[in-house]
């Protein structure tokens, strides 16, 4: 198997690396993950190094970033092993996050990932109320997370997020806005919050099904919504994306890429890569994963080509999320295509309804869009 | 040749009492197709006739049988079975001598055998009684052969008992049809006479009519006139289905075929003209059967994501098959440009809309349909008014009209009770009432035909569980007390969903339809009322809630691909929408006005 070529155009490249271990499954995660205490994981780690080999070619990664699963449940010497692997092929790029799971983040984890030049880190601390982390299966506790984050800037990383959800069953916006102000007041530069989705197939999906669990109402769910995004703009984190908010100059990098509709390289099983044209998604499965990789197969199963026109609604859909929305001339530059022509039918509807804003060579979802954001990008969605 | 060796006749039945699989069998057993081609039923030639199973334009095919060493030509002329095809029944009887009645062993007489048997009554043709499926296990060849007596007057020893899936009784029947029925009239040596009674359009080669010449003959390279419209052709092909176009140098008297003779659109040659020889034309025309009267409108409009244009040009492509329905432009102030549409009935709009959307990749959102009713005005003029939104202001009205049709409904005792509530409920005045048998009974109604045109049948059917059937023929335009709703979708008011209905049950109707309303339409960014004005009075109101909640919380790299499909997904359930100011109005929410039921 020949590595990858370089990209032939001056692309920020972003590389994404997926961890597929837990200590146990979190009841509402999607993504792909499996037990650690079921895996060696000397092998997985060594295949996740051959994959990163195939893209020797390309010349330099624009930000890196290592999640899952969670990075952290590996053991020691295997983190380290694969964080040297990544910055002896590249050198650390501008931005390299790490996720972190609060209950697994000690010193030793944090000074080895500072040594080589980890520089942002995102912890899944979810919630400040220990009822709600034992509802979503997270194992850590509200101290451990608090420290693991002073910890942290004890080792000099000034550029760390959070992610919390709301709408968690039981809920509401009182105990909601207790989590903002205590995320706030927090010496960090930057927030997720995320409406908690019930993702097909997890335990919290199920328990809903069967009634066991009340979900949060979906007027509730707006206001927690509308109250994130009131809330961190007056502690100074500005809104950047649906769900993310940053003080300034601490928008992640790499996400960003993604809304930007830029290349990345996925590593790992179930990873997607969207990589000259193409966007692959690698076997979501560990065995399998190993296996095609140990015998020079390519790690993905699956991989489609999007056309022309495909591009330019990924696009579209993908900036719309982004707070600052299209800038039409990059949307011209990168997709070829004139955005307010090819999609002059929904700008014009959703324009009139007050749901799109037009700046000065951008357009952008009104705030008041934000929150029903899916009803009006679908009709970005295809031409 | 000799007219004595000629039969034409029609088979004429209710829908899957087996009238296709008779024919192809008669197909089969006088060699004109040598074995079960492929399609199984020959004579239908599109693909929604075949799926839906009934037959909706008129054919014809030419047979060659012998019977006690002569050599007959059979020409059998198709006919469609559904109720809203009367008028192409009819014109088919026109051009035959004979119809075979078919009824279903297992079935018995239908309300559709009863109109047919009518209409066959009425263009004067030899009825032959047939009960087909005898070899069912639920056949009663004797009940249904009693009820052919009984009901239609055909005497039950007369009727023919057979088997058109397995043959039996079918060779009988031809020898019968060469026997009893009455050959054409040989007027061979008179002027040329003959009845185009359907036509359709070829791509190539134009229209292609098909004949039955009833005076004198046809021949290739003959300059033939249309009596009607006065416009003379030179005819370049003559030829007879066999059932595939065969071309013939001559069609004699008595005979059937086609004419191809460079007609470009259909609308050139109406069916129903009558062929003359240009150079030494008859007298005049043959008697004309009467023209198909279309009972119900609709408006199509273009849907969001299609160009009037294209709709426009759907259209066309589609009257040059089919020329009994009509279209013209339409503006409708909530609605914008689209197509008013008539329809001999229900089905036929739906196969017309089916098609169009088929054959042409186009989204059509279209309104309920309506009658037609008839305005008396305060000066005394009398005019046609297809849509609701035509009704002039009530100042201008001296008088209603709705039409009126005869209505009857074959049914099974068990079910009249309940048959007759629904009937009562929808303004129906029963008229009598005859029992077949014990067990089965036929009732006639005087009924308002926007009552029954919609859901009616569906409901007997329900109510008889399955049992019922029924027909109905307009009789006239009456004076009702009737008014009309108005609804108001975001404080606009929506012509395609205003409705005329009884006085008596209008505001039971505009609450009900408001409640199906705010169903149908899905939420939107904001919140939309819903208002029912009756004379310009709001007398209720419902409202849509806006959209809260609708956005994807996590939208990382792996994603992107399986997000995409669900917001396309999501993009596509917006299908077949009409936007009425920032509303977009969903197809189904504009046929919620037609579901009357409870």
């Amino acid at each position: 198997m020949n590595a990858y070529p370089t990209s032939l155009h001056d692309e920020a490249i972003g590389l994404y690396l997926h961890v597929p271990f837990c200590e146990r499954k979190c009841r509402y995660c999607g993504f792909y993950s499996e037990p650690l205490a079921h895996h060696d994981p000397g092998p997985l780690v060594s295949a996740l190094i051959a994959e990163l080999d195939r893209y020797a070619g390309v010349g330099s990664i624009h930000t890196i970033y290592l999640g899952g699963g969670s990075p952290t449940c590996l053991p020691l010497d295997q983190l380290t092993r694969l964080t040297e692997a990544i910055v002896s092929r590249w050198s650390v790029p501008q931005e390299f996050t790490v996720e972190c799971n609060p209950g697994q983040t000690d010193t030793h984890t944090l000074s080895m990932l500072r040594r080589y030049g980890v520089n942002r880190l995102s912890f899944g601390l979810q919630s400040f109320d220990a009822e709600e982390l034992a509802l979503l299966g997270r194992r850590h506790s509200v101290e451990e997370a608090l420290r693991a984050i002073r910890q942290a800037g004890e080792l000099g990383f000034d550029n760390i997020g959070v992610d919390l959800i709301f709408a968690i069953p039981g809920s509401t916006p009182a105990s909601w806005e207790h989590n903002l102000q205590s995320a706030t007041t927090l010496d960090i530069p930057h927030i997720s919050a995320y409406s908690l989705t019930y993702e097909p197939g997890t335990a919290l999906d199920e328990a809903r099904r069967a009634g066991r669990l009340q979900s949060v109402d979906e007027e509730t769910d707006r206001v927690m919504y509308e109250m994130a995004i009131d809330y961190l703009a007056s502690a100074g984190f500005a809104q950047y994306e649906i769900s993310n908010f940053a003080r300034d100059g601490f928008a992640c990098l790499h996400n960003q890429g993604y809304w930007q509709n830029r290349p990345y390289i996925g590593i790992g099983p179930s990873a997607g890569s969207y990589f000259q044209g193409r966007r692959t998604l690698n076997a979501p499965n560990i065995r399998r994963y190993i296996e095609r990789v140990q015998a020079g197969e390519d790690a993905y199963e699956q991989y489609e080509r999007p056309d022309h026109n495909e591009r330019i609604c990924e696009t579209a859909v993908l900036n719309l999320r982004r707070r600052e929305g299209v800038d039409l001339a990059a949307f011209q530059r990168t997709t070829g295509a004139d955005f307010l022509k090819v999609f002059d039918g929904p700008v014009r509807r959703y324009e009139g309804q007050d749901l799109l804003e037009r700046g000065p060579g951008s357009v952008r979802l009104a705030r008041k869009a934000l929150a029903m954001a899916d009803s009006i990008l679908c009709d970005f969605s295809a031409l | 040749m000799d007219t004595k060796y000629i039969r034409n006749f029609s088979i004429v039945a209710h829908i899957d009492h087996g009238k296709s699989t008779l024919a192809d069998r008669m197909l089969e057993l006088t060699g004109t197709v040598t074995q079960r081609q492929a399609q199984e039923q020959l004579l239908d030639n599109m693909d929604i006739e075949r799926e839906r199973g009934i037959t909706i334009k008129a054919s014809a095919v030419t047979m060659a049988y012998e019977y006690e060493g002569n050599t007959y030509m059979l020409n059998l002329i198709d006919t469609p079975g559904h109720v809203d095809f009367h008028y192409e029944v009819s014109r088919a009887l026109a051009a035959c001598e004979g119809a075979l009645l078919v009824v279903d062993a297992s079935q018995g007489v239908e309300a559709q055998t009863v109109a047919n048997a009518y209409l066959a009554v009425e263009t004067g043709v030899e009825i032959m009684g047939v009960i087909n499926k005898v070899d069912l296990p639920a056949a009663q060849p004797d009940v249904a052969a009693e009820e052919m007596e009984h009901v239609l007057g055909i005497r039950r020893n007369e009727c023919f008992q057979i088997s058109a899936k397995t043959g039996q009784g079918v060779k009988d029947l031809l020898n019968a049809i060469c026997e009893l029925l009455p050959p054409p009239e040989d007027r061979g040596q008179e002027k040329t006479q003959a009845l185009v009674f359907d036509s359709h359009c070829d791509p190539y080669r134009g229209v292609i009519c098909y004949v039955r010449v009833f005076s004198g003959r046809l021949r290739v390279r003959q300059k033939i006139r249309l009596m009607h419209k006065g416009s003379a052709y030179l005819v370049t092909e003559l030829g007879k289905f066999r059932p595939e176009m065969t071309p013939v140098e001559e069609i004699g008297v008595g005979e059937v075929g086609y004419i191809v003779a460079n007609i470009r659109n259909l609308t050139d040659v109406s069916v129903g003209e009558t062929v003359t020889d240009d150079a030494a034309p008859a007298d005049e025309p043959l008697a004309s059967y009467q023209a198909p009267m279309q009972m119900v409108f609709s408006d199509f409009y273009p849907g969001d994501n299609t160009e009037y244009a294209k709709l426009r040009a759907a259209f066309e492509k589609l009257t040059l098959n089919d020329a009994s329905f009509s279209f013209s432009p339409q503006n409708s102030p909530a609605l914008g440009f689209g197509f008013r549409c008539g329809f001999l009935g229900l089905l036929h709009m739906e196969i017309i809309q089916e098609r169009l959307e088929r054959e042409n990749d186009v989204d059509i959102v279209q309104t309920a349909p309506t009658v037609s009713y008839e305005i008396v005005t305060r000066d005394g003029d009398v005019h046609r008014i297809e849509s609701p939104s035509e009704l002039p202001d009530r100042a201008h009205i001296e008088e209603l009209r709705e039409p009126f049709v005869r209505l009857e409904i074959i049914t099974s005792s068990e079910s009249i009770g309940g048959i007759m509530k629904l009937a009562e409920a929808r303004r129906c005045k029963l008229i009598k009432t005859d029992y077949l048998n014990p067990t089965r009974v036929l009732m006639e109604y005087k009924a308002p035909l926007a009552e029954i045109v919609y859901d009616f049948y569906d409901l007997i059917k329900g109510i008889s569980r399955g049992y019922a059937t029924m027909d109905y023929e307009f009789t006239a335009f009456e004076k009702t007390n009737l008014v009309k709703i108005d609804i108001l979708v975001n404080a606009q008011p929506v012509d395609a969903l205003s409705l005329i209905v009884h006085r008596d049950h209008a505001e039971q109707r505009g609450r009900r339809l408001i409640i199906k309303l705010r169903r149908a339409i899905p939420r939107h960014q904001f919140e939309i009322p819903l208002q029912v004005a009756i004379g310009g009075k709001i007398i209720a109101r419902e409202t849509i809630k806006a959209y809260r909640k609708d956005v994807t919380a996590k939208l990382y790299g792996g994603d992107v691909t399986r997000k995409m499909k669900v917001l396309k997904r999501q993009k596509e359930g917006k299908r077949r929408m009409k936007s009425v100011g920032s509303v977009q109005i969903p197809q189904k929410a504009f046929m919620s006005i037609l579901d009357t039921g409870d």
